[in-house]
């Protein structure tokens, strides 16, 4: 017997339907219209540069390389949410979730068809942006490799953001809303992972200035935090690229316990695997939530009269209002 | 078929529905009536596995619906009160996704569907969009999506809701057909002498409660409330006797005389309108037609249920 491939039937669906929708062409034409403005500006500021008698250094335009990556990340934090934030109300709204819910696909497959499906999005806008990354990699003289990291860099956004995305969509009813609170919680994610850093390096100097018995080691503990941003990996790869150093760099000088030395050498591996960890928790939260409907009290949504049936429709009880179905 | 025991559903403090007790068998069709909020629908999400139940026991052809729901996902089809559909979706490309859902290939779903869609009279849709067909038209695709994985077990919830006249007809003709395919249906609505039609059984639902079940021609008739025998004599030259020798009939609480017809109102069942017959023609007089009027479910269900409120 021919064995066939599986595909989660949720993908295959928003495949065919993301396909024959314009909104996803448009939103990726003007995330590349972003872009190739960037080009075109950083390469007409280098012309009038050249112009006004200083040297037209190409290797210059190495820089487009983490202008453009964190264009693209940025973009892609709000392009996300946008197309996920709708990927459950949208089907509450639709009332199809229901239906979904009598099939035996597990609520869990339910919101992995949706993040895969806002990834093949996320892949198609990779794929229209290659040509515009080019310019920096061809002018700038950046490897290939480098280009590799971006697109799995992307991917890893896409996925963490993805997630957040789905389960804010699974709280709350309206799109919109869930947009908001997705934008929301990465912001408290990098705003808090900076503050709890600051407030506990401030205590730590703080005390050892006051005791005076030992030196301050900025590097152990408090920095540590920043491996739960997502976007902590993003800096790193950028300075990878950028300076041929990392983060392990900057810290080689300090007196590092070999471990904590592995943990600032792999900084992009571990925080990625650690904020993958966390997505792969959004998206279990998602799924419980979108299965708990079984304790959700039954609410007739469909309040059409029957006008054409009326004279033969029981009339309604009083009561029936506030009563669900 | 299915058997449910002692079925209770809580909400906080709201009792949703209250120990209900029902048994429905393979191949019936079973009309559930009651106002909004007596528990309907909340049962039947019950059965479907959609809701969880506060105490009690359902169960699908031996399949336990609240212990294995993954199972009795494959056992049941649910049609709600509302479409579900999506748009840029047409309508093979629908039923191949809720195909897809049970785990049944292209192939597979393509070999049904055309069957199904044959049978909701929409074979001529299959290449249409969904959302371009008519309320009539995406009620009756429900319908067909439900019975993708061939359920012994088919829930309709108020399947009729919102529709015209021409497409409840429609909607009644196509599950008219799969009760004579011997398929078993639990079908919720307003519309009661559609139910009364369509449905070989009834139960009514109440605040919680099932005021009483059963098959329609039973609760009719044992509903306690008089029904109407038409009978037809020939010659109705002396009506005073007629009437005098009805009155002290048992069970006649109330004669007319129509323009050809005695219109007798009656509290008794089968057998005793069949002795009120035997009477009648052992007193010699020439009965050309004689007939018991079906009671109304509409007038029985309001009686049940202490009228509109």
């Amino acid at each position: 017997m021919k064995k066939q491939l599986r595909i989660n039937p949720i993908l295959k669906k928003e495949m065919v339907v993301g396909s024959r929708s314009m909104k996803m062409s448009w939103a990726i034409m003007g995330v590349s219209a972003i872009l190739t403005a960037i080009v075109v500006f950083t390469l007409l500021i280098s012309q009038l540069t050249a112009a006004a008698g200083a040297i037209y250094d190409y290797s210059n335009l190495v820089v487009l390389f983490p202008v453009l990556g964190i264009a693209e990340c940025v973009m892609l934090s709000l392009m996300v949410p946008v197309i996920t934030s709708g990927s459950i109300s949208g089907e509450r709204e639709k009332q199809t979730l229901d239906i979904m819910l009598t099939t035996p696909i597990s609520p869990f497959s339910i919101v992995l068809g949706k993040l895969m499906s806002a990834m093949m999005i996320v892949m198609m806008y990779m794929i229209a942006s290659v040509p515009i990354m080019a310019i920096a990699f061809v002018l700038g003289g950046l490897s290939w490799w480098n280009l590799i990291g971006l697109f799995i860099i992307l991917i890893y956004l896409g996925i963490y953001v993805g997630s957040v995305g789905i389960f804010c969509s699974s709280v709350v009813k309206k799109s919109i809303a869930a947009t908001i609170l997705t934008i929301v919680i990465g912001l408290a994610i990098i705003i808090g992972t900076s503050l709890i850093y600051s407030v506990t390096m401030s205590i730590a100097t703080m005390y050892y200035m006051t005791s005076g018995t030992m030196k301050p080691d900025y590097y152990l503990g408090p920095v540590f935090v920043f491996l739960f941003n997502p976007y902590s990996p993003i800096f790193d790869f950028m300075v990878r690229a950028m300076s041929d150093s990392s983060i392990y760099d900057m810290v080689s000088n300090a007196q590092l316990h070999p471990l904590v030395a592995l943990m600032y050498r792999f900084w992009i591996p571990i925080s990625m695997g650690i904020n993958l960890l966390i997505s792969f928790g959004f998206l279990k939260l998602a799924a419980a939530r979108v299965g708990n409907v079984k304790t959700k009290k039954v609410k007739k949504t469909n309040n059409k009269v029957n006008n054409q049936a009326a004279t033969a429709a029981v009339p309604e009880t009083k009561s029936s209002d506030n009563q669900g179905n | 078929m299915l058997d449910i025991n002692h079925l209770t559903k809580r909400y906080g403090k709201f009792l949703a529905v209250n120990d209900l007790n029902l048994h429905i068998d393979k191949g019936e069709i079973f009309g559930f009536v009651g106002p909004n909020g007596a528990g309907k629908t909340t049962t039947m999400k019950i059965v479907c596995g959609l809701l969880d139940a506060t105490a009690g026991s359902v169960t699908v052809d031996g399949v336990d619906a609240l212990k294995c729901s993954k199972d009795i996902k494959r056992k049941v089809g649910y049609v709600p009160d509302f479409f579900g559909v999506y748009d840029n979706l047409k309508t093979m490309e629908y039923m191949e996704f809720f195909g897809s859902m049970y785990g049944m290939s292209k192939e597979d779903v393509d070999e049904v569907a055309d069957g199904l869609l044959e049978l909701v009279n929409l074979s001529d849709k299959k290449d249409v969009f969904v959302d371009t067909l008519s309320r009539g038209m995406k009620q009756r695709l429900c319908v067909a999506r439900a019975l993708i994985h061939n359920p012994d077990l088919l829930v309709l919830d108020e399947p009729n809701s919102g529709l015209d006249p021409r497409a409840r007809f429609e909607m009644k003709e196509v599950l008219k057909n799969l009760g004579s395919m011997g398929k078993t249906i639990i079908i919720s609505s307003h519309i009661l002498p559609e139910l009364s039609e369509m449905c070989t059984s009834i139960g009514i639902m109440d605040k919680g409660h099932l005021v009483t079940a059963g098959h329609v021609d039973e609760i009719m008739n044992n509903s306690g409330g008089a029904s109407k025998l038409h009978i037809q004599i020939v010659g109705m030259d002396n009506r005073d006797d007629i009437r005098t020798f009805m009155a002290e009939q048992p069970n006649v609480t109330k004669v007319n005389f129509m323009e050809d017809e005695v219109l007798v109102s009656f509290n008794g069942g089968e057998m005793e309108a069949a002795n009120l017959l035997k009477n009648i023609i052992g007193r010699g007089i020439a009965v050309s037609g004689f007939y018991k009027e079906k009671e109304n479910l509409e007038s029985l269900f309001l009686e049940i249920t202490g009228g509109s409120n």
